[in-house]
């Protein structure tokens, strides 16, 4: 039978709560990871083919943007990875309090931001 | 599938407002969800002025103010008024509940109140749950024994009785299944968290003789592991539950054995 009634609003009005948010950039960053280990890959290949490229790629790497780039990528694999941890322990069963979550949640937030931060040093700077 | 936006016929508009007639000082605005079948005009938001001074604490009594001295053509389900049968769940301020068991001094601003989300709507706060019930059904949520066991008492240890706390609470109001995102997107597939919930509460079960039949029935791509652990359920659940983990304990011992 078709049933023509109008669907209750859902992502219109409903509350983000710490896990959730964590939970919809987990797959975004997810996503974005496939396409920049691809973009790394052609990257890798490139390099094969001469110093021309390397140039290129290098004087890219050096303009704003391209640092963005840099940075957003290390943070997008941080997060992805404590994410995978936080899963891990959820896999054994551990960590599903309310309480529990949102401090792994929050720690996945700022861990992941801290990370990139650790690994680039002075040179975000710069 | 994925669908952000509402259908056409689903979008809200905005609808009456009702002003305060009492002349009251300690007024609070409550936007209420409001579909009439018989219309055939879209859902609207509809407006009450409320006086706050003659109103009993919780949402529910805020509703049948309304009902009883503003608008009686508001339309909701509710029965025993203090959190047990489940049927005044719906949404307010942005988040699945009990309007019994919710004080309306918890809400900050203006009072939203809308249907649980993502349900075909019958008429104004009440949402058509059939499909999930048919879930419901569908893992056999009674015992099952074997023909020799079924005419002598059918005894449990404290310790394995102590295995269905926080799983016969459940009262299948359905605040964690409709604030499930994955829920909103497979519903006809995923079985959601209240259903799986009921459906760990017969696996665990130490009187139950079916357990591989029932974790083989629930072990599929769709109806259980379309749980991502965004724990929407948990963070929902009025009676203080949490399906999040019953559906990784479904998870775990399906990996174990």
């Amino acid at each position: 039978m078709k049933n023509d009634n109008p669907l209750s609003p859902h992502i219109q009005i409903y509350n983000w709560h710490i896990s959730s948010l964590v939970s919809i950039s987990h797959r975004i960053t997810g996503i974005i990871n496939v396409i920049i280990i691809t973009l790394i890959c052609v990257w890798v290949a490139l390099l094969f083919l001469g110093s021309t490229n390397y140039d290129l790629i290098q004087n890219f790497f050096g303009t704003y943007f391209g640092k963005f780039l840099i940075v957003s990528t290390v943070w997008s694999f941080s997060f992805q990875i404590l994410c995978e941890i936080r899963h891990l322990f959820w896999d054994f069963g551990y960590g599903f309090e309310i309480r529990t979550s949102n401090i792994t949640g929050i720690l996945v937030i700022f861990g992941s931001i801290f990370l990139t931060i650790l690994i680039f040093g002075k040179n975000i700077i710069l | 599938m994925v669908q952000i936006n509402l259908p056409q016929n689903s979008k809200v508009q905005k609808g009456k407002y009702y002003k305060d007639t009492t002349g009251s000082k300690n007024i609070r605005k409550v936007n209420i969800y409001r579909w009439d079948p018989s219309s055939g005009e879209n859902p609207r938001i509809d407006t009450y002025e409320v006086d706050m001074d003659n109103c009993p604490s919780k949402v529910l009594d805020l509703l049948n103010k309304i009902k009883n001295e503003i608008d009686p053509s508001i339309a909701y389900r509710r029965s025993c008024a203090h959190g047990v049968c489940g049927s005044c769940a719906m949404n307010m301020d942005g988040k699945n509940g009990l309007a019994c068991t919710k004080p309306h001094k918890e809400i900050k601003g203006d009072i939203n109140i809308y249907p649980l989300p993502h349900l075909k709507v019958q008429k104004d706060l009440i949402g058509d749950l059939s499909t999930l019930y048919k879930q419901y059904a569908s893992v056999e949520p009674w015992l099952k024994v074997s023909k020799k066991n079924e005419e002598k008492e059918n005894l449990q240890s404290v310790k394995d009785r102590s295995k269905l706390d926080g799983l016969y609470e459940c009262i299948m109001c359905a605040c964690c299944s409709t604030a499930c995102p994955s829920y909103w997107w497979n519903g006809d597939k995923y079985l959601g968290p209240a259903v799986l919930l009921q459906a760990y509460r017969w696996i665990i079960d130490s009187r139950d003789e079916d357990r591989k039949e029932r974790l083989k029935k629930v072990a599929d791509e769709l109806k259980l592991y379309r749980c991502h652990t965004i724990m929407n359920c948990t963070n929902a659940c009025p009676k203080g539950l949490n399906p999040a983990k019953a559906i990784a304990s479904i998870k775990k011992m399906l990996a174990t054995s």
